[in-house]
């Protein structure tokens, strides 16, 4: 497939790049129009406006969003779109002022696609979240294991004012629900345990060695294992458009860049009046509490840090003396060693890129113990890395209960007459 | 009474908990009910079976069923037959002593076609209008064995024991109504319905799966190598660039913008570097280079905690000196860690483990975890929404106390437990018996 990158181009060729390469994306992407819309976009055409901001919906939200998109108007669509460009820092102003029923600006959606597309792989990461799972997954990132929310429901707003002990109420029913979820879970892995030990040997793929619950599904249930199969092939379609994106879309960044030139230079910014602000709300939608709460947490941690230092290096200054010269040319060592380390953590928050290993949900295998050259990643460690987090939150909660505990004492530590009775310690 | 404002907020974070947890279990419950699914006996009933032609994709290999069957195929049946009135009394023998054994699963057999109500004369009724081929046999022509070259067919029973009328397969001996369950040619006297764990290694994939499955790892494996750059993918990222550019300075609007991918990257970086100070304080050096190293890195993340306070400072900063657009509501809560470090193409990872213990062990952890990051952040909402209202209220009044007993609770002790307040009488006040 590399071959053709070098021939000649052929001007027949030309005339069908950009249509072709418009075609292959146009198949890749989940519920994108035809390429027919992209071309009447350039020209601002009313109706490829409505179908753009559906695609670009669809792009923007996380992979809940098939059902979601369901239950938002046009007009709703257009709304999230608008304020989830401007937070991952859309440049263009025009974006924001065309209208919400979503009738106009085809052109204007045809330039934030590309620009979507051009800050990153953008068809690969939605087949990625996409993807259809074909083992038993668990992700053992180090990250949340709750839903990250999408576009927000249409909720039911609250009432007024609550008694605190609907508060405690909420808490416990909270508790309960954990409890459920972690028996719940353990009867999951034993039975995974029990399925995948019965298939043992039946995977045409040695390195798997047995079936999943999908695909043993899908031979307890044919019906089912029709439609997985017609998931399957649909995502080999969009692969394959991807690839032929990716070999073809030089042609479409030379097309974006004439569908550039024909808009209008934008008018600078301060001429147009800023809507009431919502309290608390910053720029680009960024409540003013969070980055309080981030500040203050980077602010406990320095505390923390100092403190920290500050004993141990006076031990170290106590004890320094005893060290011979081989000392001086050790310490250089250890101090390159770990400025090596700290730049690696800081390029892991610089780049996006989360921990060494990569992340994402991995298929369960159940195998022999230790079996040498295994690729993947071992239970064992993943456990390990879990307990770290595990003990950092821990004591992080301790700490936050201890500071309250501070605070409430001084509190009532102020009205004399009364005795607080602390519950018994655990 | 709380306040309002403050009751709002409180209580949707209390619901945002809730509802992340039901959605967890949610999708549990559905993984336990296929599971557990999976594990019964596993009923023939839920094809429609009758139909001759299930999918051209799944039979594809199945010889055609729509001719006629072959003398040999006839002898096969009559074989099979055979078989099947062995087994049948056989059964009765045996279901004599296990009458009753099970109810229920006679009524799980019953939503299965109605064809199975007359169960062992059809046998041979069956073996006689079947063979003519109004419906082609194609359970006789596969018998049950273990068979490589089955492709679509799940190795069994499906179509086959609706064929012969059957119904739902249930392990345990029952009146010998229903059972005709094919068995192998080695005929063991109890035909039994298909468990995972008896049979559970003879599966196999069906072919046209086995092939989709292996042209998707290698498109994947295609797309990932294409990142790798080559003569194209340079061009188009020049190209990619240079659009952006242009994007940026047809738009007029000043350069610098805070935007939430800055925040993200330094909400990871706090978490980052917490984690790994943590992991600092706890480890226990057992010689002076290790206790060197350990300081050394400590002075390190204590002057990256520096650096980020500083670019937060200055973002903040910023924000406060940009107007504000008319932007509507950002979308809510930022995008979770992972969100943004995730790898952006899919790659086959596998996670191994060697017993039920360790991934129990594992996904207990994840859990809690999870359980854990959710109690933090509640812990801080309620700390910034009770403590200042506690620190205003001045009367030193029943409400007041018990707005504090049930703070306590709620911040130090997880709402767990629950502290007692006295009053403290002054002794003269004790009137004397």
């Amino acid at each position: 497939m590399g071959r053709r990158r070098r021939r000649q181009p052929d001007p027949a060729d030309a005339a069908r790049a950009l249509p072709e390469a418009i075609a292959a994306l146009s198949r890749t992407l989940p519920a994108a129009p035809s390429p027919e819309i992209f071309r009447r976009a350039k020209f601002d055409r009313p109706e490829a406006a409505p179908a753009l901001w559906r695609l670009l919906f669809h792009v923007l939200s996380p992979l809940s969003a098939d059902s979601a998109s369901v239950s938002f108007t046009l007009e709703a669509q257009v709304r999230w779109v608008k304020s989830v460009l401007h937070s991952q820092g859309y440049p263009r102003l025009a974006l924001v002022q065309l209208q919400d029923d979503g009738s106009q600006g085809g052109r204007e959606l045809l330039l934030a696609l590309a620009w979507l597309l051009a800050r990153g792989p953008l068809p690969e990461r939605l087949l990625t979240q996409s993807h259809v799972r074909l083992g038993d997954e668990m992700p053992v990132c180090e990250c949340e294991a709750l839903a990250s929310p999408g576009p927000p429901a249409p909720r039911v707003e609250a009432e007024g004012s609550v008694d605190i002990r609907h508060l405690q109420w909420l808490m416990g029913k909270l508790q309960l629900r954990w409890r459920n979820l972690m028996a719940g879970q353990q009867e999951q892995c034993a039975l995974l345990g029990k399925i995948h030990s019965y298939t043992r040997g039946c995977h045409s793929d040695r390195s798997l060695g047995h079936l999943s619950v999908t695909e043993t599904e899908l031979l307890r249930d044919p019906e089912g294992g029709r439609q997985l199969l017609q998931r399957l092939e649909t995502e080999n379609a969009r692969l394959e458009a991807a690839l032929e994106w990716r070999h073809r879309e030089l042609v479409f960044w030379r097309w974006m860049d004439t569908v550039l030139d024909t808009c209008p230079l934008e008018a600078s910014p301060p001429t147009f009046l800023p809507r009431i602000p919502e309290p608390g709300a910053g720029a680009a939608g960024l409540p003013v509490r969070e980055l309080q709460a981030l500040q203050e947490e980077l602010q406990a941690l320095q505390e923390e840090l100092r403190k920290a230092v500050e004993a141990r290096r006076a031990a170290w200054q106590a004890a320094v003396g005893g060290h011979g010269p081989e000392w001086r040319a050790a310490r250089r060592a250890l101090q390159v060693a770990v400025a090596q380390d700290l730049a690696a953590l800081q390029w892991a928050w610089e780049q996006g890129k989360g921990q060494a290993r990569p992340h994402g949900p991995r298929r369960l295998v159940r195998t022999e113990a230790r079996v040498p050259g295994r690729l993947g990643l071992w239970a064992t460690e993943a456990t390990e890395a879990l307990r770290a987090r595990e003990a950092c939150l821990e004591a992080m909660l301790h700490q936050l209960q201890g500071q309250c505990r501070q605070e409430l004492a001084r509190l009532v530590g102020v009205r004399p007459g009364l005795i607080w009775v602390p519950p018994p310690a655990r | 009474m709380l306040p309002a404002e403050c009751s709002r907020r409180l209580v949707a974070e209390l619901r945002d908990a809730l509802d992340s947890c039901a959605e967890l279990q949610r999708q549990l419950e559905q993984s336990l009910r296929v599971s557990r699914r999976l594990l019964r006996a596993w009923e023939p009933a839920e094809t429609p079976a009758p139909e001759p032609t299930p999918g051209p994709e799944i039979n594809e290999e199945a010889p055609s069923s729509a001719c006629p069957p072959s003398p040999q195929d006839l002898k096969e049946l009559e074989l099979l037959t055979q078989a099947l009135e062995k087994a049948v009394r056989v059964r009765k023998g045996l279901s004599k002593a296990g009458e009753g054994v099970k109810a229920h699963s006679l009524k799980s057999g019953s939503t299965s076609p109605a064809t199975r109500a007359s169960a062992p004369p059809s046998t041979s009724h069956c073996a006689g209008s079947c063979a003519p081929g109004t419906k082609p046999p194609r359970g006789i022509r596969h018998p049950w064995v273990p068979a490589k070259d089955l492709p679509g067919r799940r190795l069994l029973l499906v179509g086959d024991g609706a064929h012969m009328g059957k119904g739902a397969g249930a392990n345990k001996p029952e009146a010998g109504l229903r059972d005709q369950q094919i068995i192998p040619q080695a005929a063991p006297p109890v035909p039994e319905a298909f468990t995972l764990k008896d049979k559970g290694a003879l599966l196999r994939l069906p072919e046209a799966f086995r092939k989709a499955a292996s042209r998707n790892a290698r498109l994947w494996a295609q797309l990932s190598s294409m990142q790798t750059g080559d003569s194209v993918d340079a061009a188009a990222a020049t190209a990619k660039t240079q659009f952006l550019q242009k994007m940026q300075t047809a738009a007029g609007q000043p350069g610098s913008r805070l935007s939430s991918a800055e925040v993200g990257r330094l909400q990871k970086a706090c978490s980052l570097l917490r984690l790994r100070m943590r992991e600092e304080l706890t480890a226990d050096p057992k010689d002076w280079t290790q206790e060197y190293r350990s300081l050394l890195t400590l002075e390190g993340l204590q002057a990256l905690v520096g650096q980020c306070l500083h670019r937060l400072q200055e973002l903040r900063s910023a924000v406060v000196e940009q107007p504000q657009g008319p932007w509507p509501e950002g979308p809510p809560r930022a995008a979770s860690p992972c969100g943004g470090g995730a790898d952006p193409m899919w790659s086959p990872q596998l996670l191994l483990y060697s017993s039920t213990e360790e991934l129990q062990t594992l996904a207990a952890l994840r859990l809690r975890v999870a359980m854990l990051d959710q109690q933090v952040h509640l812990e801080k909402v309620l700390m910034a929404e009770l403590l200042p209202l506690l620190s205003e209220q001045e009367p030193l009044g029943r409400p007041w106390l018990a707005l504090c007993r049930a703070a306590h609770c709620l911040l130090c002790e997880g709402g767990q437990r629950f502290l007692t307040v006295l009053r403290d009488e002054p002794a003269d006040r004790l009137s004397p018996p």
